[in-house]
C-alpha cells in the first residue's frame, strides 16, 4: 500500500488501459510537469514521479515485492493493459516531487503506530536528537498528511490538495485528530535537484509499450488438421484490440486536426478525445465529440474549414472502427 | 477634415464582424464584440453626431465616458478568456452572463451618476483621465496578452489575425496615451501650451493620427479576420 496525499488533481479516476501511456508520459515531459501519477490496480499500486518534465522515479508495490525504475514502468504498462486499473494524476511543486521521491525510496523507522497510544512529544524530541531527515506520515483510511523533517527540524506539511510544502499545520493536524489515526516515521536520504536521471530519455518506452501489446496477443492455436476447410480468424484480446484502434484513431485525428487547424488542433483533439471518448466508442459518444470539437475549432477557424475537418475525421473514424 | 463619420463606420464594422463571430460560438467573442459596440456608444457616436439628444447634459457626457471605460474592460475580458482558451482549451461559460453583467455594470454606473451632484467640468475631466488611464494600461496588457495568444495559435487559420490586433492596440495606446499625457500635464491650458508648444503639438498630432489609425486598423483587422474565418 503506497500512502501519499493527493496534490492538485490534474486527472482523476481515468482508466490507464484506455490511454496511450508512453504518449501521455511524453506530453507530461514536454509540459515540464512536476507531480506524480498514481496507478491503483486490484493487487498493486504504482507511482511515477515527474520533476520539471523529468521522469525521476517509478515504483510498483504489490505488498510482497517492490519494483523500481524500468521494471516498475513495464509492470505498470502491463497491468494497465489488463483494463482493471485506475489512474490519478496530481500536480506538485518540483521541490515536493523530489521529497515524495525520497520518501517512497526511504526506510521505515516506525510503522503503523496508533497516535493515541504514543507520546508524540517524546517522538519529536527523539527525531531532533537523532537529527533525522525524513517525514512523519499521519493517516486514516482515506486521508494522509506528511510532515517533512530535515536533520531533526520540521520543514513543513503536505496534505491533500496542497501543491507545495506548506507552513500551516491545520489540515495535517485535523488528520491526526481523526479516530484511528496512525503514524509512520520514515527516514530519507535527501535528494538534490537535478541529481536524478530522466528515465524517459534513457529508455524507449513506446517500444516497451508495443512489446507488451504484442505479447498480450494470444499465440495462434496449433493446427491439428493439415487442411482445415475454413480459415479461423486470429483470436485477439478485445481489450488490446480496442486500445489499438483507439490509439490509431487518435493518431489519425490528431494528424488531420494539425493539418487543418495547426498545433492547437492536435491539442484540441487530444483534450476532447480524453474528455468524451474515454468510455465506449459508440455513435452517441462520437457525436458528442464531433459537436464539442466543432465548437472549439470554430474559435480558431472558419465554418468551411471546420466542416471539412469534421467530415475528414468522420471518414477516418469509419475506416478505423 | 472631419473624419469622425468614417471612424464610426470602421468601428461599426469591427462591432458587427465580432458580433457575427459570436453567433453560434462560445462566449469568448461575445465580450470582444460587446466591447467594440460600447466604444461606439460611449465615445464615437457623441463626437460624430453632436446633434443627438442629451448632448451637453453633464450626466450624459459622464455616462458616455464611463461606457467607454467599460468598453475596454469588457474587451480585455474577452481577450483574457481567449488566452485562457488557447492555454487550457476550455471554453465553458454562458453568453447571456456577459450581456447581463455588462448591462448591470452600466445600470449601476447610471445610478451612481444620478445619485451624485451633476458633474462639473473638473469632475468630467477627472472621469476622462480615469477612463484614459484604463485604456492606456489595458492596451499595454492586451498587447502582451495577444502576443501570448498569437504564440499559442500562430499556425492556425486565425493566427495572423492576432498580429493585426497587436497593431490595433498599439494605435489605441498612441491615441489614448497622448490624450492622457495632455490631460495629466495640462498641456491644453493656454499658459502651458505657450510654454511647451512642441510637446503640445506632437501630442495633438499623435492623438489625431492614433485615433485615425486605431479606427482604420480595427476595421481592417475585423475584415481580415472575416476573410480568415470565412
Amino acid at each position: 500500500m503506497v500512502l501519499l496525499p493527493k496534490g492538485n488533481p490534474v486527472k482523476e479516476n481515468a482508466n490507464p488501459g484506455k490511454i496511450n501511456l508512453p504518449g501521455a508520459l511524453e506530453k507530461l515531459q514536454a509540459g515540464k510537469f512536476s507531480g506524480y501519477l498514481r496507478f491503483d490496480f486490484p493487487t498493486a499500486t504504482g507511482v511515477i514521479i515527474f520533476e520539471q518534465g523529468c521522469l525521476i522515479s517509478s515504483l510498483l508495490d504489490d505488498g510482497r515485492e517492490r519494483l523500481i525504475a524500468y521494471d516498475a514502468i513495464a509492470a505498470i504498462f502491463e497491468q494497465s493493459l489488463e483494463g482493471q486499473g485506475r489512474l490519478d494524476v496530481y500536480r506538485l511543486s518540483a521541490e515536493l516531487a523530489l521529497s515524495v521521491h525520497a520518501l517512497l525510496h526511504g526506510d521505515l523507522l516506525y510503522k503503523g503506530q496508533e497516535l493515541k497510544l504514543i507520546d508524540i512529544k517524546l517522538l519529536l524530541t527523539r527525531l531532533k536528537d537523532l537529527a533525522i531527515t525524513g517525514c512523519l506520515r499521519i493517516y486514516t483510511g482515506d486521508r494522509v498528511a506528511l510532515i517533512f523533517y530535515r536533520e531533526g527540524n520540521p520543514l513543513g506539511f503536505f496534505h491533500d490538495g496542497s501543491t507545495a510544502i506548506e507552513t500551516t499545520a491545520d489540515t495535517s493536524m485535523s488528520v491526526a485528530r481523526l479516530p484511528g489515526a496512525k503514524i509512520d516515521v520514515l527516514t530519507t536520504k535527501g535528494v538534490g535537484e537535478g541529481m536524478l536521471a530522466d528515465l524517459l530519455s534513457s529508455a524507449d518506452l513506446p517500444a516497451l509499450w508495443r512489446r507488451i501489446l504484442e505479447a498480450r496477443r494470444p499465440a495462434p492455436e496449433p493446427v491439428a488438421s493439415p487442411a482445415p476447410s475454413v480459415e479461423e480468424p486470429e483470436a485477439v484480446d478485445p481489450a488490446v484490440r480496442e486500445a489499438e484502434s483507439r490509439d490509431e484513431l487518435l493518431a489519425a485525428w490528431r494528424e488531420i486536426a494539425v493539418r487543418h487547424l495547426g498545433k492547437i488542433g492536435g491539442s484540441l483533439v487530444e483534450k476532447e478525445f480524453e474528455k468524451n471518448l474515454s468510455g465506449a466508442l459508440d455513435t452517441a459518444a462520437l457525436n458528442v465529440f464531433y459537436e464539442r470539437m466543432g465548437k472549439a475549432a470554430r474559435l480558431v477557424a472558419g465554418h468551411g474549414k471546420v466542416s471539412a475537418l469534421l467530415e475528414e475525421m468522420g471518414r477516418s473514424a469509419q475506416e478505423k472502427l | 477634415m472631419d473624419l469622425s463619420g468614417l471612424q464610426v463606420i470602421l468601428w461599426l464594422v469591427a462591432g458587427l464582424v465580432s458580433f457575427y463571430f459570436s453567433i453560434g460560438n462560445a462566449r469568448i467573442w461575445t465580450s470582444i464584440s460587446v466591447g467594440f459596440f460600447l466604444i461606439l456608444f460611449g465615445e464615437l457616436l457623441p463626437k460624430a453626431m453632436p446633434f443627438l439628444p442629451g448632448t451637453g447634459i453633464p450626466q450624459v457626457e459622464a455616462m458616455g465616458l464611463i461606457i467607454s471605460t467599460i468598453a475596454i474592460l469588457v474587451m480585455s475580458h474577452g481577450f483574457q478568456e481567449y488566452y485562457v482558451f488557447s492555454r487550457t482549451l476550455d471554453l465553458e461559460g454562458n453568453k447571456s452572463q456577459v450581456y447581463l453583467v455588462t448591462l448591470a455594470v452600466i445600470f449601476a454606473s447610471q445610478v451612481f451618476i444620478l445619485i451624485n451632484p451633476a458633474p462639473d467640468a473638473d469632475t468630467l475631466r477627472t472621469i476622462r483621465i480615469v477612463g484614459n488611464t484604463n485604456w492606456v494600461f489595458l492596451s499595454l496588457i492586451n498587447i502582451d496578452l495577444i502576443r501570448k495568444i498569437y504564440l499559442n495559435v500562430k499556425d492556425s487559420p486565425i493566427g495572423k489575425g492576432f498580429l493585426a490586433f497587436i497593431a490595433v492596440f498599439v494605435c489605441i495606446f498612441l491615441w489614448k496615451g497622448s490624450e492622457l499625457y495632455i490631460q495629466v500635464y495640462r498641456l491644453d491650458l493656454p499658459a502651458v501650451m505657450q510654454a511647451y508648444p512642441a510637446r503640445y503639438q506632437i501630442s495633438q498630432i499623435t492623438n489625431l493620427i492614433g485615433n485615425l489609425l486605431a479606427s482604420l486598423s480595427v476595421g481592417g483587422t475585423f475584415l481580415y479576420l472575416a476573410r480568415l474565418l470565412r
